[in-house]
């Protein structure tokens, strides 16, 4: 009915041109229900919020996994047995000369090792004494003595090197590439 | 067989008269379920097991739980990592094991000590003619942390001290504050999931 009325309008109005797209507007206003679509938008968007928090809970059970560690995996080539060597056959003296000389460095290294515990001790020692005296002396400092420097953290040391560093060494153009494997779960 | 039937019949009162009089020690043989070593002071002397503290029984799905990170003190610092750092593998981690054992002697309690992933990086230079890059080497950097719970502002410059004096050659030391990015950067990284929680969030 609605239709029928709004076709009969078109055709009176057609005569005037600029009539046309306001017709269509009208016709379109009588012939369309949109009240359907906005009931399936936010029953969809309602679904697949759910779909999503499901999938999502579902990923969230499984722990994550550390990163492989290179260092600790032996490669395949080298667990392959027809890459063995057979150990060297030594002379009766040579094996005396060898195992002598692994006691004396065992001696040597173990001597190190006292040295360096003594000092520890006796720099610990030192240090409790010290303590003790200051706190003899002030408390205020006693306490200021035993907190944290937070400037200290963080600390980079760079290892010593044979040789100080060349001031006139020209280094070759060139670039670093990071081509470390990124895993993903 | 008639004298063999008396017999036992003999035999039979015998036995019951035996058991009409109440006497204390009873033969062994008469009740099974009584066994004398059960009631002897030596019973039970080998058992060991229930000297053993009770352990939880592990679940199979155990998710790496993070070892709680502490805030620094008046008296101490919080949790810190050491990262032992190189290219000579055998340097890094001999260097990383003696951290750990100085700590142990010292008293310093280490919460945790692994190995980071290895960096690998390709050095490119240029050709000498021409403005082509080529491949010269191929380093590998190899990374160890020893996390350490707490540090006594006392022994503190003594344990850095130790350290740096024992630092060898071409090995990076490094000693931060541990933060829970570390923590989960030694994971693997999972988009699917920071995808979904985007798109759920928007």
């Amino acid at each position: 009915m609605s239709s029928a009325l709004s076709r009969s309008l078109c055709r009176v109005l057609t005569r005037h041109r600029a009539t046309i797209s306001s017709c269509r507007a009208l016709f379109l206003r009588f012939r369309a229900e949109p009240k359907k679509k906005k009931k399936v938008d936010p029953r969809r968007e309602l679904v697949l919020r759910e779909r999503m928090k499901k999938k999502l809970k579902k990923l969230e059970k499984v722990p994550p996994e550390f990163i492989p560690v290179e260092d600790l995996i032996t490669p395949a080539k080298y667990l392959d047995e027809t890459r063995e060597r057979s150990a060297p056959r030594l002379s009766f003296e040579e094996s005396e000369r060898r195992a002598l000389l692994l006691k004396e460095w065992c001696r040597y290294k173990k001597n190190q090792h006292m040295a360096e515990v003594e000092a520890v001790e006796l720099a610990l020692e030192a240090q409790r004494e010290a303590l003790e005296e200051l706190k003899l002396e002030s408390e205020e400092l006693y306490q200021a003595a035993l907190k944290p420097d937070p400037l200290l953290f963080p600390f980079t040391h760079e290892g010593p090197a044979y040789t100080p560093a060349n001031t006139k060494y020209y280094a070759p153009d060139g670039k670093y590439n990071d081509i470390t494997k990124v895993y993903t779960q | 067989m008639n004298p063999v039937f008396r017999k036992l019949q003999a035999v039979n009162q015998v036995l019951t008269l035996c058991r009409a009089t109440p006497c204390i020690q009873r033969p062994v043989w008469d009740s099974v379920d009584k066994r004398q070593y059960k009631s002897m002071p030596t019973h039970g002397i080998g058992r060991w097991r229930h000297f053993i503290p009770r352990e939880p029984p592990k679940k199979k799905k155990d998710k790496h739980q993070m070892k709680p990170i502490l805030a620094a003190t008046d008296t101490a610092y919080g949790s810190l990592s050491v990262r032992v750092s190189g290219h000579d593998m055998t340097l890094v981690e001999h260097y990383s094991q003696y951290i750990h054992n100085l700590c142990n002697r010292l008293g310093i309690k280490v919460a945790e000590s692994y190995a980071l992933p290895t960096k690998t990086t390709e050095v490119m230079l240029m050709q000498e003619q021409g403005t082509k890059m080529f491949v010269e080497a191929v380093l590998k950097t190899h990374q160890r942390v020893v996390q350490l719970s707490s540090l006594d502002a006392t022994l503190c410059p003594l344990f850095m001290g130790v350290v740096l004096k024992n630092q060898p050659e071409g090995v990076r030391l490094s000693v931060k504050e541990h933060t829970e990015a570390d923590f989960h950067s030694r994971f693997k990284g999972r988009p699917e999931l920071e995808g979904l929680m985007a798109q759920i969030n928007q």
